[in-house]
């Protein structure tokens, strides 16, 4: 008996957005202290700008902070009882500077099947585009959540 | 501005090993960063009880942190703006309170579009040869020239 | 020949190495001392009719095969010499499919399937085994895998003593470094997918890993 799997398809080629959310100097400096991320540039105003930014320049994976803000529909997989987070791909284009206004826009980009260590699983893909202020594409974030049996 | 650390493109050749990096995800660590997520504590990240809910041995580290210390690996590296594409697998769930060993090899070096592009092959392992996370890094090395 | 029976391209979804970085890396290897002779790409769940990488085996001296790992309900077998007939008899991303009919198939459609990482914990030949299930067609298992924890390739190892079972060698690599740190050594030539399901059936290869392949 092959594994159909069943879930709204309907959801394909919609864009869910969210934001914009202000990246202020603090929040920075909390996530890197959260991380103990040092570099200058990260920390340090005056040397952010001596390198060449408008300010202190968040670590690239920050923006995944704001992915879970996206109020995501949810997908009515008929398969599983728990979730777990699968994978992550940050693609940054461009830095996001202390200051700036990040909007947020998700896609469901794919659904799968597959067997492991602890079962059948399916993997729920999501797409997520940042953009700044100034119409920027800063970062791509792919998020894959697996469901367990 | 000029920093002594940092790594050119001509300095780097395919099998060279980048790191490693130890890093420890404390209890507080994860609180503060659940903290600035927005994920309401506790949570299976910070609780017992609450991991045991979710079948897991105890509170993990979550995905978008553990990633976050990954890519600590290339950025401390490559510099604060190099790291270009970090795509990761999380393989086995990873522990509070224990070292995380962060290890690159460069797989591939080319020059792109006029940048250069350097590939890496990147792991989080335990000590006792746990593969947490497994995954790949792009990234873009300035020239000496 | 040393042959890697078990990586991951792109093409799978959990693998982060192209088929280029791979052949790349080899040629790492062969400076650090190490012999390769070529490399099976083991799709997940599926088999790439279209992709040929015949040139790019060609630039770096590496035989390329294709070949598929397919999720059952008795775990991820690795299938050698896919054929179209095979793939209109099975449907390849059914992971809840009988791997004892696909072995089968396999056969009837001169293709070869095996147990890749029997011993992996929880999902590996060794539990399916345990609970009683019998395989009268395994004849071959993966018994050296790359990608394994402590304690799964002993249970393998013991696993093919017990049964008789003869054992190759494989990477399972998911990243470019990975590739061939465990190897097949065939005593005879293999240049394309039915040399190797012939090689496979002959018996005459053994498992390897990477450093045993030095010619320093």
């Amino acid at each position: 008996m092959a594994l159909e799997l069943e879930y709204d398809r309907s959801l394909y080629g919609k864009e869910h957005e969210a934001g914009p959310f202000e990246v202020t100097e603090d929040m920075i400096i909390s996530f890197n202290q959260s991380i103990s991320q040092m570099g200058a540039c990260y920390n340090d105003r005056d040397a952010a700008v001596e390198a060449g930014y408008r300010g202190i320049i968040a670590p690239p994976t920050l923006c995944t902070l704001f992915v879970r803000r996206v109020e995501l529909p949810d997908i009515n997989l008929k398969f599983g009882k728990t979730r777990f987070h699968g994978g992550q791909r940050v693609q940054s284009k461009t830095p996001i500077v202390a200051g700036d206004s990040i909007s947020a826009s998700s896609h469901l980009k794919e659904v799968y099947a597959k067997t492991g260590r602890s079962g059948t699983m399916v993997f729920i893909v999501w797409e997520t585009t940042f953009t700044n202020q100034l119409g920027e594409v800063v970062a791509d974030v792919q998020e894959s959540y697996a469901a367990r049996e | 501005m000029t920093n002594e650390n940092q790594t050119y493109f001509e300095d780097v050749e395919l099998g060279d090993e980048i790191g490693p990096l130890e890093k420890v995800a404390t209890d507080e660590g994860v609180v503060d960063f659940c903290t600035l997520w927005g994920n309401p504590i506790p949570n299976r990240f910070t609780s017992d009880e609450e991991a045991a809910k979710a079948k897991l041995p105890g509170p993990i580290v979550p995905g978008v942190m553990s990633m976050s210390l990954m890519a600590q690996l290339i950025t401390d590296w490559a510099g604060p703006d190099g790291l270009k594409d970090l795509d990761v697998v999380f393989r086995q769930p990873v522990p509070h309170n224990k070292p995380l060993i962060i290890t690159g090899t460069i797989n591939d070096t080319r020059q792109e579009d006029g940048e250069n592009v350097v590939q890496c092959d990147v792991l989080m392992t335990g000590t006792e040869g746990e593969r947490y996370i497994i995954g790949t890094a792009l990234v873009s090395l300035p020239s000496r020239s | 020949m040393y042959f890697d029976l078990h990586c991951h391209s792109v093409s799978s979804d959990d693998s982060r190495a192209t088929v280029e970085q791979y052949l790349k890396w080899i040629q790492v290897l062969r400076k650090r001392g190490y012999t390769v002779d070529g490399i099976v790409l083991t799709e997940h769940r599926k088999f790439d009719f279209d992709k040929d990488y015949s040139q790019l085996a060609d630039d770096y001296g590496v035989i390329v095969l294709k070949g598929s790992e397919l999720d059952t309900r008795f775990g991820h077998f690795l299938v050698y010499n896919v054929t179209q007939g095979l793939a209109n008899d099975i449907d390849f991303a059914d992971v809840r499919m009988d791997a004892r009919e696909l072995m089968k198939a396999a056969q009837h459609h001169g293709a070869l399937a095996i147990p890749a990482h029997p011993g992996r914990f929880g999902i590996g030949l060794v539990e399916f085994m345990d609970k009683g299930e019998t395989f009268e067609d395994v004849k071959i298992v993966e018994r050296l895998n790359g990608g394994g924890r402590p304690g799964e390739n002993e249970r393998a190892d013991e696993l093919c003593d017990s049964m008789g079972y003869l054992g190759t060698g494989a990477s399972d690599a998911h990243l470019a470094s990975h590739v061939c740190t465990c190897m097949t050594n065939f005593g005879m030539d293999i240049c394309n997918e039915e040399d190797l399901v012939a090689a496979l059936l002959s018996g005459e290869f053994s498992p390897v890993r990477l450093e045993e392949t030095s010619i320093t």
